[in-house]
């Protein structure tokens, strides 16, 4: 699964927020990073500034616990401790970089090594990571691990369907896990006030979802969500759009920018015009004014 | 059924399931004209960072929610956080 979208922004770290939330990521232990273009600081005036590109690439999430649901400093230094404790015995580390993660079973950990900070510690990285969470002397701060998806999937159920109860709409909530992704789907006629408009209401149902899911069970795995079949109806409105507009694009080998979208929305965009030659597409401004625009990549004329 | 009544029940609900101290959550729907109203919502001080969320996130789902929850009763909903 090859999802990835470049983003701009002034700071790496910058872009590779704005990138994560385009991909609907929300642990940067579940991306590849790859910088297009280091930002420049320019010169007089900032004359001559670069943004940093990055490319982020969504990468395959294996069975993996995570203790922790704090932001990235806190672990960073929590890591550092914790480093230093390690210092004289031969106990294996764990590498930062990968913020708030750390994996008690090995394996795709070097896949995952993308993010912030991922350069440092590489020697380290290489390392079987052999602690298992009953090991070594954990803090007293140290939060408890994360539940199962399937307990989390139960927890999205239950919250979504007392959602429903409160509107005293009709309406069935079904979960499914697929690799790692937790499949939402809410059905019933009147389920409909849960959509609003582009689907908006929708993923503020999910973003709340997301919330009590990750307030209850430590962590939150990536979740997708639908609402009376609205997603795949919305997907083909903007496919059909997407290669009306990437058509335009290419006859006068320019760019359009598109109205600010949703990251869901966007995702959509950037795939289906992946499909498309001649073109590719980007991201700018910041949420909720973020919009994709599609962008001519082919070969120009000579005289250009 | 009063106008709002819907808009109350989701948004206790909701602000109910995210933070930790459920007894300090207090909303309260008052009229504001004619179709309108506006949900004050407080809770535990520790607990309205939650409620806030990164950026805002979480209290403009809940806007957002909420405001759907206007629509199920023809009424325009505002969401306030009070501290």
């Amino acid at each position: 699964m090859d999802e990835w979208v470049e983003v701009q922004g002034k700071t790496v770290d910058l872009a590779v927020d704005v990138a994560m939330t385009e991909l609907g990521v929300t642990d940067r232990a579940d991306i590849e990073v790859e910088v297009v273009q280091e930002p420049q600081a320019g010169g007089f005036l900032g004359r001559g500034r670069q943004e940093a590109i990055v490319r982020v690439t969504k990468a395959p999430r294996k069975r993996r616990r995570r203790r922790g649901r704090g932001r990235n400093q806190d672990d960073r230094s929590d890591d550092n401790r914790r480093k230093n404790q390690n210092e004289k015995s031969p106990k294996p580390k764990q590498g930062k970089g990968q913020g708030k993660n750390r994996q008690a079973a090995g394996g795709d950990r070097d896949r995952n090594s993308g993010g912030n900070g991922a350069s440092r510690d590489r020697n380290e990285k290489r390392q079987e990571p052999k602690v298992s969470k009953s090991d070594s002397e954990r803090s007293a701060d140290d939060r408890p691990e994360q539940a199962p998806i399937e307990e989390q999937a139960e927890v999205a159920k239950e919250f979504i369907s007392g959602l429903l109860e409160a509107f005293g709409l009709e309406g069935k909530v079904e979960t499914r896990i697929d690799e790692d992704v937790m499949y939402i789907d809410v059905s019933g006629t009147q389920t409909e006030a849960l959509i609003g408009p582009k689907g908006s209401v929708m993923q503020s149902v999910l973003e709340l979802t997301r919330t009590v899911v990750q307030r209850r069970t430590y962590g939150a795995p990536r979740m997708r969500i639908d609402i009376g079949g609205y997603v795949e109806r919305r997907r083909e409105a903007l496919r059909i759009y997407a290669s009306k507009l990437a058509a335009q694009v290419i006859e006068d080998k320019g760019e359009i920018m598109l109205e600010p979208m949703n990251a869901a929305d966007r995702k959509v965009l950037h795939d289906a015009v992946a499909e498309i030659d001649d073109v590719r597409t980007y991201s700018e401004g910041e949420d909720p004014r973020r919009a994709v625009v599609i962008a001519y990549s082919g070969p120009r004329d000579e005289e250009e | 059924m009063s106008q709002g009544e819907i808009v109350d029940k989701v948004v206790t609900y909701v602000v109910s399931e995210i933070v930790d101290d459920k007894d300090a959550v207090e909303v309260n729907v008052v009229q504001d004209g004619d179709d309108a109203v506006v949900a004050e919502v407080r809770a535990a001080k520790s607990d309205m960072g939650r409620v806030i969320g990164k950026r805002g996130r979480v209290a403009r789902a809940i806007r957002n929610v909420a405001s759907a929850a206007g629509d199920e009763e023809g009424v325009a909903v505002d969401v306030d956080f009070l501290d």
